[in-house]
């Protein structure tokens, strides 16, 4: 490909969220009339490459160059101006207007001639081979569509890039081809485009070029024709793996194979359905086993582990099944299922997980207190010491703070001290949702040995996570969860990075 | 995200908003002491002190409500309402015992069916309260008090003791206002379930999956506060021998509201304390009390109110952000 002018440059761009680099030096460049697919698994920091393009988040330090010069949004308005549009996997139409007011939206007149923006609304979408009625409620509006019309907005914009999240995750086969059209459409005008995927063989067939991030680093641009998938999942999974084996992670020896002790079975779920999210899943968990189920953000994942323990409801016909020691359980609430021992260890420990008010003893204690095995009606400052003092220990916690908020603690410490909430309860089954997000390194072996330590006191643990060591390094065994469905199960001995990533995109 | 530097115990020291409060209300009481003749007398601060507790005892009743995460507009239309029950019972000839029992029982059901509405059909708690505040005083108008006030026809001397005064002329009401505020403190402090509204204004969500039967207890915060309020209504009635309905439709439950959110009961939940609603209470009476000496027309003093009500609302919200943005930052 002949050198042109890049029209936008990142350079050296990095972003940090409180001290984590979300992306980290990254140097990107987008040509006139091309299409550029980034790729890299969750949390690699795609979205937020595209977020700082688009204008909705700032670089803390690098370089934005748009046309030659260096730019700085503040808002996506501003980059709206500057010609970068971003059409966002979840819409962000207006529901309750037609399709030609959210044409118009931002750039309403004072007085709005609706046979006007009618006509040119018409005319946009004809001229883009739309065929989407500027008069109809975009609440009345399928995905595809209300994705044509955030397009055709982008383009009366003059767009010059555009960004699109995840275009393809909801469409069908006949709407990727015309949404594939029409990026070539958009190419043959200069425009430039740049798109998220998971589906690799989209990207490799549609793209000019790929950009594969991992970590927060850019790894990897290439024409896409230098590419294959195998190439692609290599680049995306491709960490030092022997720097992240089992024995360093855990401080012990793997537990897996030795002893194939006699597990019995927990948890069993059943063609569990809930809505389009959850789709006939079924798996099991056993006895004194780390099952590790991974996939990619919107997989199910989560949704299906808030179903076992009762936070959210599955279908009420056809849901599937769940069974507890061969029972069959169906929670209103969490309280029921605490009661007969499944806790949930959430992913997002501040919005859901821990009381911010509290210190972390009374964080612990209330969840003992919480448990309907522990009903008590006098608040008392001995047991909570007594237990907190045993959790603080098994899972080493920092000691000196413990008189200060929860807020306060590194997030190690307030991971741990979520976990420990939940242990207090006695639980029999433990899933764990993204157990070392936002936590730092140190505290990642710890907290890894605690979950193997669970197993081995004879819980079933369930281990939900994106970061594929993470899940290499504690399972005894893998599922791989796509689509709502778990549709790969191997052992840890045989799973590897690639052969997970393999399975989890399609 | 470190460990490290363990910081000295002195950054970490800072007056408690309701300390605040209080050495705010001592300097402002100086200053009227001074400036205002007929300030420190012994009737006006007996008048003042009769009426801060009843303020109090409805601010303790919505400070559960507001650490719980909610808020309740219908406090004084069900303190009104069955209050005003009870009198019309006692005049009906029933005794007093169960005539205020029948009023209390009332009062919490109304409660609960607040607790209900924002917890099982999930309304969030301002429209449910607003719309069934309206909804109690239209029964009652329609049922029950045809008129906007009924007066006590003949009470008892238990009932005029209530709203009267003891030893050299502290008001009762002031003593049921302590003995309340001690209850609740005790209340919130030292039992479970104290300990539970706290985590329930403080995460619900986390509550809710740490297995805390959450619905039941937002009814319990909701029965509280209705209850604690008819406390207040019945230490009115006694006060006045009458129970006027149109305190419903007054700016009172804004007067409770800025003594909660002024003493550091945040409207984000799960902060605060007695302490603060006493702290928010003398503030408060003190400010009404020397408005009234002042003799400030009423909208003066609404204008006044409504500015330390919208002042104290922007300074909690600026103490304690609670956003997207804050919520998700993994510091």
């Amino acid at each position: 490909m002949s050198e042109v002018e890049p029209i936008l440059k990142i350079v050296a761009g990095t972003k940090t969220y409180g001290g984590v680099h979300a992306i980290e030096g990254v140097d990107f460049d987008l040509r006139p009339g091309e299409i550029h697919a980034l790729l890299g698994e969750n949390g690699a920091g795609k979205s937020t490459l595209c977020k700082i393009i688009a204008g909705a988040v700032q670089l803390s330090s690098g370089e934005y160059v748009l046309a030659g010069e260096p730019v700085s949004f503040a808002a996506p308005g501003e980059a709206l101006k500057a010609g970068v549009a971003m059409v966002y996997q979840e819409t962000s139409l207006v529901p309750s207007m037609t399709v030609a007011q959210n044409l118009e939206l931002g750039m309403e007149k004072l007085v709005t001639d609706f046979r006007k923006i009618n006509i040119a609304a018409q005319q946009s979408q004809q001229s883009l081979n739309f065929n989407v009625d500027p008069l109809a409620l975009v609440e009345t509006l399928g995905t595809a569509k209300r994705q044509m019309v955030e397009i055709a907005r982008a383009v009366r914009h003059d767009a010059r890039v555009i960004i699109f999240d995840e275009p393809t995750a909801s469409l069908t086969p006949e709407e990727i081809q015309h949404l594939f059209h029409l990026f070539n459409r958009l190419r043959a005008q200069g425009v430039a485009i740049v798109f998220i995927s998971h589906a690799l063989e989209e990207a490799l067939e549609m793209a000019d070029r790929i950009t594969v991030l991992r970590d927060g680093k850019l790894v990897h641009t290439g024409p896409a024709k230098e590419l294959e998938r195998e190439s692609v999942i290599r680049l995306m999974v491709g960490r030092e793996v022997t720097a992240m084996n089992k024995v360093e992670l855990t401080g012990e020896s793997p537990a897996a194979p030795e002893t194939p002790h006699v597990h019995s079975r927990v948890l069993t779920v059943e063609n569990v359905t809930m809505g389009s999210v959850v789709k006939n899943m079924s798996f099991s968990a056993y006895a004194g086993e780390v099952v590790g189920m991974a996939g990619l953000v919107g997989a199910g994942r989560t949704e299906v582990a808030q179903i076992i323990c009762g936070a959210r409801k599955r279908n009420f016909l056809r849901g599937g099944l769940i069974l507890l020691n061969g029972k069959p359980i169906r929670y209103r609430v969490p309280r029921q299922a605490v009661r007969d021992g499944i806790v949930y260890i959430t992913e997002d420990r501040k919005l859901d997980g821990f009381f911010e008010t509290m210190t972390a003893d009374d964080n612990i204690y209330l969840g003992h207190l919480a448990s309907p095995k522990n009903r008590r009606w006098l608040y008392s400052r001995k047991e909570r010491k007594q237990v907190s003092d045993r959790w603080v220990e098994a899972l080493g916690i920092s000691a000196l703070k413990r008189s200060l908020k929860i807020i306060e603690y590194s997030g190690g410490n307030q991971q741990k001290v979520v976990v420990a909430k939940s242990l207090a309860q006695d639980p029999k089954v433990v899933i764990f949702d993204e157990p070392t997000r936002g936590v730092d390194v140190g505290a990642i072996p710890q907290i890894h040995r605690s979950i193997r330590e669970l197993a081995d006191r004879g819980m079933a643990v369930i281990v939900i996570s994106s970061y594929l060591p993470e899940i290499l390094s504690i399972s005894d065994r893998v599922l791989v969860a796509r689509g709502g469905r778990i549709v790969e199960e191997m052992a840890s001995s045989e799973a590897t990075e690639e052969k997970i990533m393999y399975a989890a995109i399609h | 995200m470190r460990d490290a530097a363990m910081p000295g115990a002195w950054r970490h020291y800072r007056p408690s908003q309701a300390m605040i409060v209080v050495i705010l209300t001592a300097i402002i009481f100086v200053t009227l002491s001074a400036a205002l003749p007929g300030f420190l007398s012994v009737g006006n601060l007996f008048t003042l002190a009769r009426g801060i507790s009843i303020l109090g005892i409805l601010g303790l009743g919505m400070a559960v409500v507001v650490i719980g995460r909610g808020i309740d507009l219908s406090q004084i239309a069900i303190l009104a309402v069955s209050a005003a029950i009870a009198v019309s019972l006692i005049n009906a000839g029933l005794p007093e015992g169960p005539s205020l029992l029948i009023g209390l029982l009332i009062a919490v059901l109304a409660g609960i069916l607040n607790g209900f509405l924002v917890s099982v059909i999930e309304i969030p708690p301002l429209f449910t309260t607003l719309a069934s505040s309206l909804l109690l005083l239209g029964l009652t108008r329609a049922l029950v008090v045809p008129h906007y006030q009924v007066f006590l026809e003949h009470s008892s001397d238990t009932l005029q003791a209530l709203g009267g005064t003891v030893a050299g002329g502290l008001p009762v009401p002031v003593i049921v206002f302590a003995v309340c505020a001690l209850l609740l403190h005790l209340f919130l402090s030292k039992t479970v379930l104290g300990h539970f509204i706290y985590a329930h204004g403080d995460n619900a969500e986390a509550a809710r999956l740490a297995g805390i039967a959450t619905r039941p207890l937002t009814m319990l915060e909701y029965g509280l506060s209705a209850a604690i309020g008819y406390v207040a209504g019945v230490v009115m009635v006694a006060s006045t021998s009458l129970m006027h309905l149109q305190i419903a439709e007054s700016t009172m439950i804004f007067d409770v509201i800025l003594v909660v959110v002024l003493g550091g009961v945040s409207l984000v939940g799960g902060r605060g304390n007695v302490m603060s609603v006493i702290a928010g209470t003398l503030l408060i009476g003190v400010l009404l009390n020397a408005m009234t000496i002042m003799n400030l027309n009423i909208q003066v003093q609404n204008v006044i109110k409504g500015g330390v009500l919208l002042f104290a609302i922007v300074f909690d919200s600026y103490l304690h952000p609670r956003d997207d943005e804050t919520a998700k930052q993994g510091d």
